[in-house]
């Protein structure tokens, strides 16, 4: 009788177990089929040729494109550099200021930093709708995200290494570069990743910085308005057409597309930079 | 010649720094408002294997960690009393604190090799320190790795990760990595705590060989080791000297009962 309770209670359990993870997987499934079902007809070619101007998605996606290069040059080595400094540099009254900054910095809603950016960069320093503006603006979004994950990262490495390096007379840059980036470099890429993909979800500061336009991106960082794709998921759902609705949701769909990439370029970036790790055969 | 350093202090042997290799001079250490040793004054003889044994919580690692300044960075650590190596303190404002590490080695508890191929591993440390050139790299390598012996093992994989070897091998390697700085000084951190037999074996080899070119400092909590591997036994308790002396008189006739209990402890 016992033994049957406690199968029971088990069985119980696992039903609850897989019911959440049906629950976690079922949005984002159906999110991913109506994606599907919404732009399915647009599908083809025209979406990489043309342009919004014609139906289709080339500058969005180019835009995009650039918009995520962009903060991964200026977020991606800020970020990371911030965060090795608090792990490992900073003394402890310093680093309680920053953190406290940084934290603050990531509780600011989006808008409000894209606000600030038109204000700033757009109006008083007559940088208009720029590319640089969007850049820094999403930059200063995921900065905090970046920072945190490279700290807690480099704070994760065992004790024991940072030991064997000190012992040895190693200097902190060797210590850093040899014993201690090494494991905390998969944890760091899935930071800069998880930046990225915030930034690339993001519309509202786009809005206030870079404007849009349905002409193809230059690389000019002012006075130049680009295309991105979030606006067009924004902006043709409101519009009359099936067509328009349907480039929606491939715009949506490339976005999906685009964060399944990076995360397995995350991946990636994770797998080669630990290969003398513990968990990794030789 | 030295059977108790309890209240010895290193005025008293001014002259012959010679025969030691590590003074320690009323060695006070602190963590904030913790103290770990309190006055500790002992004189560690040169080319000779010491053992420092006492019960957990006496102050062994404390104690083995400030002879090479590895609590620098630990918040409110403090130190009142003089370390000296080779009749120097390594506490003073001068000390090139990079320097006194390579001269003083470490071996841990635990294997921590760097998460670096196994060449890297041993020739970091040496090439940084400007010991090794480029093309001393893989004569070194080899020759340290014969000593620890580890070649057999590893000669054929020495560009793969440490991390494939097992927890003795793993230990070799550090060992011939802190060999290869060319320590005068070689601190050992229950090195054997969580090795196999045969590994445990190859340890104690080496340090009884070791001697003949360095100091050795070793802690640990197995007698029986102590008592094969040292010439001398520092015995702590609560952060304070209890007896030092020569392994056989302090194993055969302790003079402090505090001792003759430890070691009875470990008879029964």
């Amino acid at each position: 009788m016992r033994d049957l309770l406690r199968r029971g209670r088990d069985m119980l359990f696992w039903g609850l177990c897989l019911l959440a993870l049906a629950l976690v997987i079922a949005p984002s499934l159906a999110i991913i089929a109506s994606l599907l079902q919404q732009s399915w007809p647009a599908l083809n070619i025209n979406l990489f040729t043309n342009t919004t101007a014609t139906n289709g998605l080339q500058n969005a996606i180019l835009g995009s494109l650039l918009l995520m290069a962009g903060i991964l040059v200026v977020a991606g080595p800020i970020g990371i550099a911030g965060g090795i400094y608090l792990a490992e540099f900073a003394p402890p009254t310093r680093a309680g200021i920053l953190r406290l900054g940084y934290e603050t910095l990531a509780g600011i809603p989006s808008i409000i930093i894209g606000f600030v950016g038109y204000i700033v960069l757009a109006q008083e320093l007559h940088w208009g709708f720029s590319l640089l503006a969007a850049i820094l603006a999403l930059s200063a979004i995921v900065l905090p995200y970046v920072v945190k994950t490279t700290e807690v990262a480099l704070l994760q490495v065992p004790a024991t290494l940072r030991d064997a390096a000190v012992a040895l007379g190693l200097p902190r840059i060797t210590t850093l570069r040899r014993a201690l980036l090494p494991p905390a470099i998969p944890a760091i890429a899935s930071g800069v990743v998880v930046a990225l993909a915030i930034a690339v979800g993001e519309t509202a500061p786009l809005l206030y910085t870079v404007g849009f336009t349905s002409q193809d991106p230059t690389l000019s960082l002012f006075q130049h308005p680009i295309g991105y794709l979030t606006y067009v998921v924004y902006l043709n759902a409101t519009l009359p057409t099936k067509l328009e609705h349907e480039v929606a949701g491939a715009a949506g769909l490339l976005i999906l597309v685009m964060l399944l990439a990076l995360i397995g370029l995350g991946r990636l970036v994770a797998r080669r930079a630990a290969r003398y790790a513990a968990q990794l055969p030789s | 010649m030295l059977s108790s350093g309890r209240h010895l202090g290193v005025a008293d042997v001014v002259g012959s720094n010679l025969d030691w290799t590590v003074q320690l001079d009323e060695v006070r250490v602190g963590f904030g408002p913790k103290q770990i040793l309190k006055g500790i004054s002992a004189n560690l003889p040169k080319g000779k294997v010491t053992a420092i044994i006492g019960p957990t919580g006496c102050g062994k690692t404390t104690l083995l960690r400030s002879i090479n300044r590895l609590h620098d960075r630990r918040p409110g650590f403090n130190l009142k009393g003089r370390i000296l190596l080779d009749g120097e303190s390594i506490y003073a404002g001068s000390t090139d604190v990079r320097e006194l590490r390579r001269r003083v080695g470490m071996l841990f508890q635990r294997p921590n090799p760097f998460p670096q191929s196994i060449r890297e591993n041993i020739s970091l440390g040496a090439r940084i320190h400007g010991l090794w050139s480029r093309a001393d790299v893989s004569t070194k390598t080899e020759y340290l790795l014969r000593e620890v012996g580890l070649w057999d093992a590893v000669h054929d994989r020495l560009s793969s990760t440490p991390f494939s070897l097992s927890g003795g091998q793993q230990q070799l390697l550090c060992m011939a990595r802190v060999l290869a700085v060319e320590p005068n000084v070689l601190l050992l951190d229950e090195p054997t705590s969580s090795l196999d037999p045969h590994s445990t074996t190859r340890i104690e080899e080496l340090i009884a060989g070791l001697k003949e070119k360095m100091t050795v400092i070793f802690v640990t909590h197995n007698l029986q080791q102590a008592a094969r591997c040292a010439d001398e036994i520092l015995f702590l308790e609560q952060g304070e000297v209890v007896e030092q002396a020569p392994v056989k008189q302090f194993f055969d006739d302790p003079a402090d009962p505090r001792s003759r209990a430890y070691i009875s402890g470990w008879a029964v």
